[in-house]
């Protein structure tokens, strides 16, 4: 089974919570569910909408094809119905008009029950539910896990709609292991928190932002600290001197916001403290598309900070990935001292994915500092792999952290012997991290057969759905980005007949990163730059 | 106890006789002092520097530090104090660095009050790019960027400070040592943001030693109450930071009260976090 239902209206009606409540009822009872989210940039208004994509086998995209339009409002039936499949039809209130609807009386209903408007989707959602058949029982259980204390009213408005008469009932196959439903967000919250993170800074920023609330809300449950300061030059200074001080800390923002951090990267690649930044991308150049998706800050993140100095930077496909990528972007950061921009963008960020299971991480996130240093403590110690053993002020030996080239105490220095000593200690780093990495599966390959797609991030969905349908394909991710892992690339893309590359950008930026990394010309781009995530049908349209 | 060495093998490169050899001693007596009256430990007292002549304190000083990018004293520091709040976070910044770079951060602190100290080198020049004008450079200097003379006033960090809420707002000089040791001792214990600005002749592109001297008064010795706020900016506006030939200048605390703390806001910060542990069950974050 796979079904596509279409959830539409303004901004304010509280699309996205319903679709999110549907995605994880299905989710709850053993259905695999894909929920991407469509939103202008305003408050009130306009039209919002959220695609829920349900199916017995795992899905990771949807296509505009839809059985089922929730609207909640005519212009959601204006825009969408021409996307209706030819036996879909439309779920809303009586005062809409399609030959497709199936009118609820929803008004009617909400008087009597003495409920505000906004409860309408309650009863839609009950309704959707009852159509396929979910046990009632199940419904209430997500809500009441949802909703906690406000769970009553919620189930009222579910359990009067599934008295509502169906005009017809979809066959299910019942009871299967119930999957895990988040977002890319929250994914990268949860990892963040797994990690052991302590301080999180940022300034709002789309589509960042749900990472600032997610945490913020949950700071009490965790002892942890969610601070706003004044811009992102504050928070990424701010972030540097906490981490300085022994906290864990992340920040997070998207494109101009980074760029407001660059200095301050730079900073972090001289001073050696270690930093991880969560870069959401969404569309641009400058003010862009605000809410809609893009990989085109991929150059900017690999480059991003003036001088040469090691980071890693690696791009989760799906929100699974987010959460385990995010516990080995801790772990990196700290022990190496450098700086890990975990790259994300507003498709992996505010999309829900579904999962049977989370595996373990591979690495259990550490703090990596000698809690019983010598008086002799130097700061920056040259070693054999770049990485000077790290302690905290507060315990005893002086402790310094420098943007200015030093010496191994920290003290200023622009002596020619150590200024070239120092560069090559810290450059050295990237062999050590490179050797890590490589047992953390900086890349990975999906599917059998002789050609070959490439790509990164969260075009990952997609492409995987496409493999269903196209014969003799292989995928190849990559997910660390830097250090690149560019002996494996070089040697899966040489095995291969055809290679075709896709990116969510204009100019196929990883394409252009393989050619400088291995020098291989990758000439088939199948490249979407509208803000938009693929949908599979266009992967598979233009590779055939 | 012995005399603490706060030496460091660094080789000192400010001009001879400049006033930071004056503000680096200060600095180091209030230090030696409050720790001998056991209000400070060495250990648990970090410095923050920006960039210009002031920021090489930082090597002069073997204690813990964090020098800097221009302009980013303020964010550091308060990153700093957020991270472990046992610690003692004394800045170091210029006035481009403070009032022009980074005065973004300064209003905010002033405003949010983190318990930190923010020194400032108020040279009125910026000394080592070689001698541009900054925003508290007085109307007509002629520097290499301005060679027909500044065109605008001067800011006033004073008035700056205590419009946007600083909790210790104070003046002293690199020119009168033993008010400056004072001030430094005072801002340092100060729970609070605490700003001082440190007026420095800079011998060689902004002398004002002579200026300064004649005109320079202690509030002190006036008998005045630093609790008063209306006070407090009427002194502000006694002298604009304009090299003008009538003013007498104040030096000494102008304002200064308790209040609660950026860190005090925040149930969380309770010791250093890197003694915090945590024990994290994957399946339970999920709630699944
Ligand atoms: C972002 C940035 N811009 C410019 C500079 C160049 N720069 C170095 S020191 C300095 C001025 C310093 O003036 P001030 O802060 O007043 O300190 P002083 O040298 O007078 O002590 C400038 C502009 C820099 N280091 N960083």
């Amino acid at each position: 089974m796979r079904k596509t239902i279409l959830i539409g209206g303004k901004a304010g009606q509280g699309i996205a919570m319903t679709s999110t409540l549907l995605g994880k009822i299905f989710a709850n009872a053993g259905f695999y569910v894909f929920n991407y989210r469509d939103y202008p940039s305003l408050i009130r208004g306009g039209h919002n909408f959220n695609v829920l994509a349900i199916s017995d086998s795992p899905v990771f995209s949807f296509e505009k094809d839809y059985d089922i339009i929730v609207a909640l409002d005519q212009n959601t039936i204006n825009k969408h119905k021409k996307y209706l499949k030819k036996q879909g039809f439309i779920l809303g209130g009586k005062a809409l008009k399609s030959q497709k609807l199936i009118s609820l009386d929803l008004e009617r209903i909400l008087s009597a029950m003495r409920l505000p408007p906004i409860f309408g989707n309650n009863i839609l959602i009950g309704y959707i539910a009852h159509y396929f058949g979910l046990p009632l029982a199940d419904v209430l259980r997500v809500i009441r896990r949802e909703f906690g204390k406000k769970a009553d009213v919620v189930s009222k408005s579910i359990k009067f709609a599934y008295g509502i008469k169906l005009h017809h009932q979809e066959k299910v196959r019942k009871k299967r292991k119930k999957k895990y439903f988040f977002s890319g967000n929250e994914a990268i919250s949860l990892g963040a928190i797994a990690a052991g993170l302590d301080i999180y800074f940022a300034y709002p920023m789309t589509p960042a932002t749900p990472v600032l609330h997610y945490l913020a809300r949950k700071q009490k449950e965790y002892n942890i600290l969610v601070v706003q300061p004044e811009n992102e030059i504050a928070v990424i200074n701010a972030a540097l001197g906490a981490s300085f001080a022994g906290a864990k800390t992340m920040v997070g923002t998207s494109g101009g916001g980074f760029c407001l951090m660059a200095e301050a990267c730079s900073l972090q690649g001289m001073s050696e403290v270690p930093l991880v930044v969560y870069l959401a991308q969404r569309t641009g150049p400058s003010t862009g598309v605000p809410t809609y998706t893009t990989q085109g800050d991929l150059k900017f993140a690999l480059n991003i900070g003036h001088g040469e100095f090691p980071r890693i930077v690696v791009a989760p496909g799906d929100a699974k990935e987010a959460f385990l990528r995010t516990i080995e972007a801790f772990y990196l950061s700290q022990k190496y001292r450098t700086l890990v921009i975990i790259l994300g963008d507003k498709h992996l960020g505010e999309s829900h994915f579904s999962f049977d299971e989370i595996e373990k991480p591979r690495v259990q996130s550490r703090d990596f500092l000698i809690k019983n240093p010598s008086p002799d403590y130097k700061s920056y110690k040259i070693t054999k792999d770049g990485v000077s053993p790290r302690t905290v002020p507060g315990i005893g030996p002086t402790v310094r952290a420098s943007g200015y080239e030093h010496d191994e105490e920290g003290i200023t220095t622009e002596e020619e012997f150590k200024v070239s000593q120092m560069t090559e200690k810290r450059l050295r780093k990237i062999e050590s991290i490179r050797k890590e990495i490589a047992r953390l599966d900086p890349i990975k390959v999906y599917g059998r057969g002789e050609n070959l797609i490439v790509s990164w991030g969260s075009t990952k969905g997609a492409i995987i759905d496409s493999l269903k349908k196209l014969k003799g394909f292989r995928f190849l991710q990559i997910i660390y980005l830097e250090p690149f892992p560019w002996l494996q690339v070089e040697r899966e893309i040489k095995k291969a007949k055809r290679v075709f590359l896709v990116e969510n950008n204009a100019t196929g930026l990883l394409g252009k990163v393989i050619r400088e990394q291995t020098g291989i010309l990758i000439k088939r781009k199948i490249l979407k730059y509208n803000g938009r995530p693929f949908y599979p049908s266009e992967i598979i349209k233009k590779i055939k | 106890m012995k005399n603490l060495n706060l030496q460091t093998k660094a080789q000192n490169t400010w001009c001879p006789g400049c006033f930071n050899f004056v503000i680096l001693w200060a600095f180091q007596e209030a230090i030696r002092e409050l720790i001998k009256e056991r209000k400070l430990q060495k250990k648990n007292l970090v410095v923050v520097t920006g960039i210009g002549c002031h920021g090489k304190i930082y090597d002069y000083l073997d204690l813990n530090g964090f020098y800097t990018l221009h302009g980013r004293v303020i964010p550091t520091a308060v990153g700093i104090k957020l991270g472990n709040p046992e610690l003692t976070v004394v800045g170091f910044g210029g006035d481009g660095d403070t009032f022009a770079e980074g005065i973004a951060h300064f209003l905010h602190a002033c405003n949010t009050n983190p318990d930190i100290t923010m020194l400032v080198h108020d040279n009125q020049v910026f000394a080592l790019t070689t001698g541009q004008m900054t925003p508290t450079t007085e109307k007509e200097y002629k520097g290499p960027s301005s060679p027909e003379g500044k065109k605008t006033n001067p800011i006033n960090p004073i008035t700056l400070a205590l419009a946007a809420g600083a909790s210790f707002v104070a003046r002293s000089s690199a020119t009168h040592k033993q008010h400056l040791k004072r001030i430094l001792k005072e801002a340092i214990v100060h729970k609070g943001f605490s700003f001082v600005d440190i007026l420095q002749p800079c011998i060689t592109f902004h002398n004002t030693a002579p200026y300064l001297s004649k005109r320079i008064y202690d509030l002190k010795k006036e008998r005045y109450n630093p609790r008063n706020f209306d006070l407090a900016f009427q002194k502000a506006l006694e002298w604009n930071y304009s090299l003008d030939q009538k003013s007498r200048i104040p030096i000494g605390i102008f304002y200064k009260k308790r209040r609660e703390t950026f860190e005090e806001g925040f149930f969380q910060l309770k010791k250093p976090w890197y003694q915090v542990q945590r024990k994290v069950n994957y399946r339970k974050l999920f709630h699944h």
